[in-house]
C-alpha cells in the first residue's frame, strides 16, 4: 500500500542524453514496425526532420515517459520509494503538456515529485477500491528550458 | 498534407488508424525501447501469479499507438497536449489460436474535433480520442490539443 507520508516528496533529479538510436527504436516500437523504413523519417533522418521544420531528429509524443524508466533505478526506484506493491500496480492515466521540442543529442533533466495520493472507490467492494498516486515531472533541456510536463497516475488494485 | 485551422470544423473526425494485432514480440520491443520492464508485460508466470490469464500490453504502448494516430494526421511539432485514461487491459494475440485472439489485440484509434479556439497567440483545436480493440472494448480515452497553421 502506498505510503501517504510521501505526498510532496521530490525524487532526486536525473539527467539523460537523448540518443538518436533510442528514438528510432522507440518510434518503431509504437508503430509496431520491424525496420526504420516503416516509420516517419523525422525520427531517424536529420535531413528529413529539418525539411519538415524541426531543428533535428525529434521524439515521438510519448517518448517522454521513458525518461523516468531510463534514469535512476527506473520503475523499481519509484515503487520502492513510495511503498507501492508492484504486484498490484497499474498505470491509470498519463498526460503531457508540450512547451518545446526535444531533439536527439539534447541533455534532459527530469524533476519528478509526488503531487497527490488518494483512495478511490469503497473499501468494502472488492475489485473496485484502488489507491491512486499522482506523479508530476518537469522535463528541462540543456538550456534550462521547460520543454514538457508529464502527469502520471498509478493505481494499486 | 498540412491540416489548416480554417479548414477544420467542429465535429470533424480525425482519420481512423488501425494497427495489426499486437504480439508478445511487440511488447518485448516496447519494453526494450521504453525501459518499462514491469514483468506483467513479458513474463507469463508473473502475469499468472498476479491473477491474469496472459501478459498484457503496456498501457503506454496503446498510448504510443494513439500518438502515432495523431501524428499521422498533424505534424508532431504542432502537438501541445495529450491526455488519456487507461480503461482496460490488452492481451496480445496467441499464435496457437490466431483466429480467436487477433481481434482483442487489434487496436483502432478514432477521434473528433471538439473545440476551436485561440490561446497563447495560436490557433488551437481540442480533439477527443478513443482507442478500442476489434471487439469494441475501450482501451483508453482522452483528448489532445494541437496548434494549427
Amino acid at each position: 500500500m502506498a505510503d501517504r507520508s510521501k505526498v510532496g516528496m521530490e525524487f532526486p533529479t536525473y539527467t539523460i542524453t537523448v540518443e538518436k538510436n533510442k528514438i528510432a527504436e522507440f518510434a518503431m516500437a509504437v508503430a509496431l514496425k520491424e525496420e526504420k523504413e516503416g516509420i516517419n523519417p523525422i525520427y531517424y533522418d536529420e535531413a528529413s526532420a529539418k525539411k519538415a521544420g524541426y531543428q533535428g531528429i525529434t521524439i515521438p509524443p510519448t517518448f517522454l515517459t521513458s525518461f523516468a524508466f531510463w534514469t535512476g533505478n527506473g520503475l523499481q526506484e519509484i515503487v520502492k520509494a513510495l511503498g507501492i506493491d508492484l504486484n498490484r500496480l497499474l498505470h491509470s492515466e498519463e498526460e503531457y503538456e508540450y512547451y518545446g521540442n526535444i531533439y536527439a543529442g539534447d541533455t534532459i533533466t527530469r524533476k519528478m515529485k509526488v503531487v497527490e495520493m488518494f483512495e478511490r472507490g469503497k473499501r468494502d467492494r472488492v475489485g473496485r477500491f484502488v489507491e491512486v498516486t499522482i506523479l508530476e515531472t518537469e522535463v528541462i533541456n540543456q538550456r534550462g528550458e521547460l520543454v514538457a510536463k508529464v502527469r502520471s497516475a498509478m493505481m494499486e488494485r | 498534407m498540412d491540416v489548416n485551422y480554417d479548414d477544420i470544423k467542429i465535429g470533424d473526425a480525425i482519420p481512423s488508424y488501425t494497427t495489426g494485432p499486437i504480439t508478445r514480440t511487440h511488447l518485448v520491443r516496447y519494453a526494450g525501447a521504453s525501459g518499462d520492464f514491469n514483468p506483467l508485460h513479458h513474463d507469463e508466470s508473473f502475469a499468472k501469479m498476479v491473477g491474469l490469464d496472459s501478459v498484457i500490453a503496456h498501457g503506454m504502448l496503446i498510448m504510443g499507438i494513439a500518438g502515432e494516430a495523431i501524428t499521422a494526421w498533424v505534424e508532431n511539432k504542432y502537438l501541445r497536449k495529450m491526455s488519456v485514461r487507461f480503461l482496460s487491459m490488452t492481451e496480445p494475440v496467441d499464435w496457437n489460436d490466431v483466429e480467436n485472439t487477433k481481434n482483442r489485440a487489434t487496436i483502432t484509434v478514432n477521434g473528433k474535433v471538439v473545440k476551436k479556439y485561440e490561446e497563447n497567440g495560436e490557433k488551437r483545436i481540442h480533439c477527443s480520442i478513443v482507442a478500442k480493440d476489434a471487439l469494441g472494448s475501450r482501451k483508453l480515452d482522452g483528448f489532445f490539443i494541437v496548434a494549427l497553421p
